[in-house]
């Protein structure tokens, strides 16, 4: 046992605060390795929130063919490292967003394309969308424009491939570290009793990144609020029932 | 045929002293027609000259006369135009019939339009919320919803000019055309 845990795969956390290189030389080289493959081979889950996402099948199929990268669609958020945001997030989409972001397991990667992501973009002054994105989750990486093109979607995703083999890819991090911000515009947006089926607090003490950031007064609201999770009533039949018996067509035919 | 069709509609139409009938070319027509009046004139299209489909009902909220405008746009296939059915009702207190016995598809657009301008309509299956779901605000789509307002009210800017810029442009880099040098 102890001398499993000599082995320094979990040591890279410690790389976290910047100093990326570790004294000892074969652990830097064999972090670079670990890193290098990371970038080599990424999972993209694209949430295709607005109407940026059209820019993602030239991307991504023969024309300008995202997979020479080792950069490949993926259709859950458990097997995926990249969470792609693609346009204008709107206050329910965010919601969906934050809760397939907390299901991807760490490392994860966010992008936000297109202008929208950065400041709401075209859509600055409608009541339905969310502007800020960074508020409410981390962001890795912005690609501007209204829409990027395929050659800016595929540039952006070399910049972050040079962060994370550089070891500088690590915002995940910061979710669990200042989890009490983060939640806290959350708050703002979706109400008080704002929740979702991940438990944060015990991920970041998982991941030894509880800082004092993690916990304050919005964490303490979410566990005054928080109800235990319960398994979804499926009750399609009856409320199709219920809707035909109320339409007055049939009540005419009587 | 349909060209007969729509003339003897044009001549019918032009008869009745309630409404305002205006043709724009051979495949749009506009008619202005009292709130009371517009089931009976709907009726009397699907069921005579066959405008069985209904495209859509829009809603303008004309805040300075305190009304709303209805549009109800049916089509027909077999005289291959379109009838754009214009109705006003007083904003307050904003309540009008249901034309779901007519054309079943109206329940979606009704409930929409409530659901965006408050207009409640008499008779239709469900007006309950629709798009908006996680929206407690004011139905947003009225003049006197000041969007803008709002916005600023919820939600924070990012900086235009952030220091991280500042500091490049210190160094002599930066944004190279800015856009008052293009306009
Ligand atoms: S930036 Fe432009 S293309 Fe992208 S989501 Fe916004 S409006 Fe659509």
């Amino acid at each position: 046992m102890n001398e499993l845990d000599k082995i320094p795969v979990r040591q890279e956390i410690s790389v976290a605060e910047g100093n990326v290189k570790r004294s000892n030389p074969l652990a830097n080289v064999f972090d670079e390795l670990v890193r290098f493959c990371q970038s080599r081979s990424m999972f993209m889950l694209h949430y295709c929130t607005g109407c940026g996402a059209i820019e993602l099948p030239p991307a991504m199929t023969s024309r300008f063919d995202m997979e020479r990268l080792g950069i490949q669609p993926m259709v859950t958020p458990r097997q995926a490292d990249i969470l792609l945001i693609t346009g204008y997030v709107s206050v329910k989409t965010l919601k969906r967003i934050i809760l397939t972001y907390e299901q991807m397991p760490s490392p994860k990667y966010v992008i936000g394309i297109c202008s929208c992501t950065v400041n709401g973009g075209m859509y600055w002054q409608s009541y339905a969308t969310a502007k800020v994105l960074k508020e409410y989750l981390p962001v890795d990486i912005y690609i501007a424009g209204c829409m990027p093109r395929p050659e800016a979607v595929i540039s952006g995703l070399r910049d972050l491939m040079g962060d994370i083999k550089s070891g500088r890819a690590d915002n995940w991090k910061r979710y669990f570290q200042n989890y009490d911000h983060y939640l806290g515009n959350q708050q703002q947006l979706f109400g008080e009793d704002w929740q979702t089926p991940t438990d944060i607090i015990a991920e970041a003490e998982h991941y030894g990144l509880m800082t004092d950031q993690t916990l304050g007064e919005h964490t303490a609201l979410l566990q005054k609020h928080q109800q235990p999770l319960e398994a979804l009533e499926f009750s399609l039949g009856e409320k199709r029932e219920k809707i035909q018996g109320e339409n007055p067509r049939e009540k005419n035919n009587e | 045929m349909s060209k007969e069709l729509n003339l003897w509609l044009d001549d019918l139409l032009k008869d009745i002293k309630i409404i305002q009938f205006k043709r724009k070319n051979s495949r749009r027509v506009r008619i202005d027609i009292a709130p009371e009046a517009l089931p009976a004139l709907l009726e009397l299209l699907q069921g005579r000259a066959s405008y069985v489909h209904l495209s859509a009902i829009s809603c303008v909220d004309w805040i300075e006369d305190d009304e709303f405008e209805l549009v109800y746009h049916v089509w027909s296939y077999e005289t291959n135009s379109l009838v754009s059915a214009h109705t006003r009702i007083s904003r307050e207190p904003g309540v009008y019939l249901s034309v779901y016995d007519l054309y079943t598809p109206a329940a979606f657009f009704e409930r929409d339009i409530h659901e965006m301008f408050g207009l409640y309509f008499e008779g239709s299956p469900d007006m309950e919320k629709f798009i908006l779901t996680e929206w407690n605000g004011p139905p947003p789509m009225r003049k006197d919803f000041d969007s803008e307002a709002f916005v600023n009210q919820t939600f924070n800017w990012e900086e235009y000019h952030p220091q991280w810029l500042k500091d490049i442009e210190a160094e002599g880099g930066g944004i190279t055309t800015r856009p008052e040098d293009v306009r």
